[in-house]
């Protein structure tokens, strides 16, 4: 009975961090897009928070640089369990157009698990919001 | 006692990864530091081994808001080792395009701008009214970012009366809410408050510090590269250069809503006088040795390639200066003497390209030397309790 | 000034610093100036032309040897002062203390290139990450790169 409970509150408001690993900023932007009236997902009971310790999903883009990739796991590491992972876009799941430079590791899953991938270059904000319910769905 | 305070990579005011250490004393900035390095791609060698055409595509990407200005730059330059030159219809799209990607940065900034203020209706807003912009913007391309329209020798797509019919509606649309955010702007007490006095950067450190676009202009020092060094179809476009002279926050938020006057009343005359004619030139696959300097204005200040070519189907060196870098010195100065909750609008005004999100700052306690994690939502709370209810008096003299 | 007005004043201040000097196109002019003379050139277009501002400087690797361009703008045009060093000693002079805001591009030219920048105020590194081995020149022509093989979740082993 309680199990049901917390499963049902953890559906219901899935709070995120942002998380830019050296990525164009243009996946960036149509996440902040998603925020705002027109695709709205706070209908969702989605926040958007400042510190990894109290968010639930961690919304990442771009392609992970050498610089970054310690802070990265660091910031996994201080999310709380249960987490999950969204990649966003095509550098975060490969590393786009990217790929064989010298200081890029290639594709988010190279440094930490991925639940879901949404691709696209940028990916539309409906395709995101595609992502996020498509997750809640499956928990 | 003076403490250093590290603030990113994940990062207050919206942007790429970058990580600045604050030397404080009490609450006013003394020094400032800027680690870049995490945004770092490599895209200088990557672009010495693909052709021309592909480099387009990888230009695109080095920023998403301002993805037509890299294509653009490089396009021109590319078109002058050649030795083509596009047709005028081409040209009036080309600058059709950046005019309309000039106001859907403007937007985006002054939303920023609200939200670092504290003011998130206005942050709502704006970017309600950005989505008449990226309609626009998607009708036109197919895309509402890194929307492909250049190619060497032109543009891809061409636009019909329909099209043009739907843009002007739009732009009309867009002048009245941008006529009542002014309002907004100079008449609510509140929000000039916050931003006027906040990150002073003199005439003098504008030029020695070489500060590009809006954060010169603020500055009183008029350089506009679409006036010194006309490209595409600007020397047949009237249009003056905004300056302000307050040398603040305010005076840049001014100067930006000024151009999004200007970037309506040259897209309106664009369209009015749309040449008839091709939209592309055949381009031959390799250049001539040779080298080419290429300027652009950006919606954030003057981009910069240098391209030399060596006679095959891939570039010898390409070298591309954005307008954010050459800011950052302007941002240092801008930084010390400061107070640790202006940090966020201070670095949003230089407008470093991406959107907002929270960030934890780590604090030393100056007294006990405890650590504490800070939410930046509980720093903006602190920022709005100390300008609701000062300490100092508002006529006080500063401590140095 | 036009371009014409501005190549007449470059003769008339810098006189025999020039090497050579062209205008390729419209509002372009190149000057090509010995390595040693730069910091008075920088000195003489601050002063006499009220030339202050500096929009990139950008290094090529030529066979044997560095070319480094200073791209200057002014009221209606470019300038670029170009100069050569060998790759055997690559020591030039810096020009921050005449034009503050070039301190940037010059600590990229030492981390891409390893050109050494003689007296320049804040000689840490830039762009490349803290882990970076140190020797590694990624923008010389003949410093290649081999990716490591990616594990891919799930994939093929």
């Amino acid at each position: 009975m309680l199990k049901r409970l917390t499963r049902w509150s953890r559906i219901k408001s899935p709070w995120i961090l942002h998380l830019n690993s050296g990525a164009c900023n243009a996946c960036d932007i149509e996440i902040v897009a998603a925020l705002t009236p027109r695709f709205d997902v706070e209908r969702f009971g989605v926040l958007l928070k400042a510190t990894p310790r109290h968010a639930d999903v961690i919304i990442a883009t771009g392609p992970v640089t050498r610089q970054i990739k310690d802070r990265i796991i660091r910031i996994y590491e201080q999310t709380p369990d249960p987490k999950f992972v969204i990649a966003v876009g095509a550098c975060a799941m490969s590393g786009c157009v990217y790929r064989g430079a010298y200081n890029i590791m290639g594709g988010l899953d190279q440094v930490i698990p991925v639940n879901v991938y949404v691709p696209g270059c940028p990916a539309r904000p409906d395709a995101i919001l595609d992502g996020v319910v498509k997750l809640l769905g499956k928990l | 006692m003076k403490f250093t305070i590290p603030i990113g990579p994940q990062h207050p005011a919206l942007k790429e990864p970058i990580s600045l250490r604050m030397t404080v004393e009490g609450e006013v900035i003394r020094d400032a530091d800027i680690r870049l390095g995490y945004n770092h791609r490599g895209l200088e060698k990557l672009a010495e081994e693909r052709t021309w055409i592909q480099n387009i595509y990888l230009m695109e990407r080095i920023c998403g808001i301002c993805s037509h200005s890299h294509t653009t730059c490089y396009v021109q330059g590319v078109e002058k080792l050649m030795e083509i030159e596009p047709p005028k219809r081409g040209l009036y799209i080309r600058t059709l395009v950046a005019e309309l990607e000039r106001v859907h940065s403007h937007l985006l900034w002054l939303g920023v701008a609200g939200h670092e203020a504290g003011f998130d209706s206005f942050f709502m807003y704006t970017w309600r009214d950005r989505e008449v912009v990226m309609d626009i913007l998607e009708m036109i391309s197919g895309n509402r970012v890194h929307y492909a329209m250049n190619t060497i020798g032109g543009v891809r797509r061409d636009l019909d009366d329909l099209q043009i019919k739907k843009i002007l509606d739009g732009l009309e649309v867009l002048k009245k809410r941008t006529e009542y955010y002014f309002k907004i702007g100079a008449n609510e007490p509140t929000f000039v408050a916050r931003l006027s006095g906040v990150g002073y950067l003199s005439k003098e450190r504008a030029m020695d510090l070489c500060a590009v676009g809006p954060t010169a202009r603020a500055s009183g020092v008029t350089r506009d590269v679409r006036k010194d060094d006309p490209y595409a179809a600007y020397d047949e476009t009237p249009f003056d250069v905004c300056t302000a002279d307050t040398c603040d926050v305010l005076g840049r938020t001014v100067v930006r809503i000024k151009e999004l006057f200007e970037s309506y009343k040259i897209s309106e005359f664009l369209l009015k006088s749309l040449p008839a004619g091709g939209i592309a030139v055949k381009a031959p696959k390799r250049a001539k040795p040779n080298e080419v300097l290429s300027r652009y204005e950006a919606p954030r200040g003057e981009n910069t390639h240098y391209i030399k070519s060596n006679g095959t189907d891939k570039p010898e060196r390409l070298k591309v200066r954005a307008p954010t870098l050459a800011n950052y010195p302007a941002t240092v100065e801008m930084l010390k003497n400061g107070f640790i909750a202006d940090i966020p609008l201070i670095f949003a005004a230089i407008d470093p390209c991406i959107c907002c999100a929270e960030r934890a700052v780590e604090l030393v306690n100056a007294r006990t030397g405890e650590e504490k994690a800070l939410l930046f939502s509980e720093l903006r709370k602190l920022a709005d309790e100390r300008f609701k209810n000062p300490s100092l008096k508002r006529n006080a003299v500063w401590p140095f | 000034m036009t371009d014409i007005e501005l190549m007449e004043k470059l003769k008339s201040f810098l006189g025999d610093k020039i090497v050579e000097m062209s205008n390729p196109g419209l509002r372009r002019v190149f000057m090509k100036v010995d390595p040693g003379n730069l910091a008075a050139v920088a000195v003489s277009l601050k002063k006499d032309l009220g030339i202050w501002y500096i929009a990139a400087i950008s290094g090529v690797d030529v066979e044997d040897s560095f070319e480094i361009l200073y791209h200057f703008g002014h009221d209606n045009g470019s300038l670029s002062v170009r100069t050569r060093i060998p790759k055997a000693d690559p020591h030039i002079e810096s020009i921050s203390p005449i034009v503050p805001g070039a301190i940037f591009y010059e600590r990229e030219l030492q981390d891409m290139f390893g050109i050494i920048v003689d007296h320049i105020p804040d000689p840490r590194p830039l762009v490349v990450p803290d882990d970076w081995p140190a020797g590694n020149y990624p923008l010389r022509k003949d410093w290649k790169y081999e990716r490591p093989p990616e594990i891919i979740p799930g994939g093929k082993q």
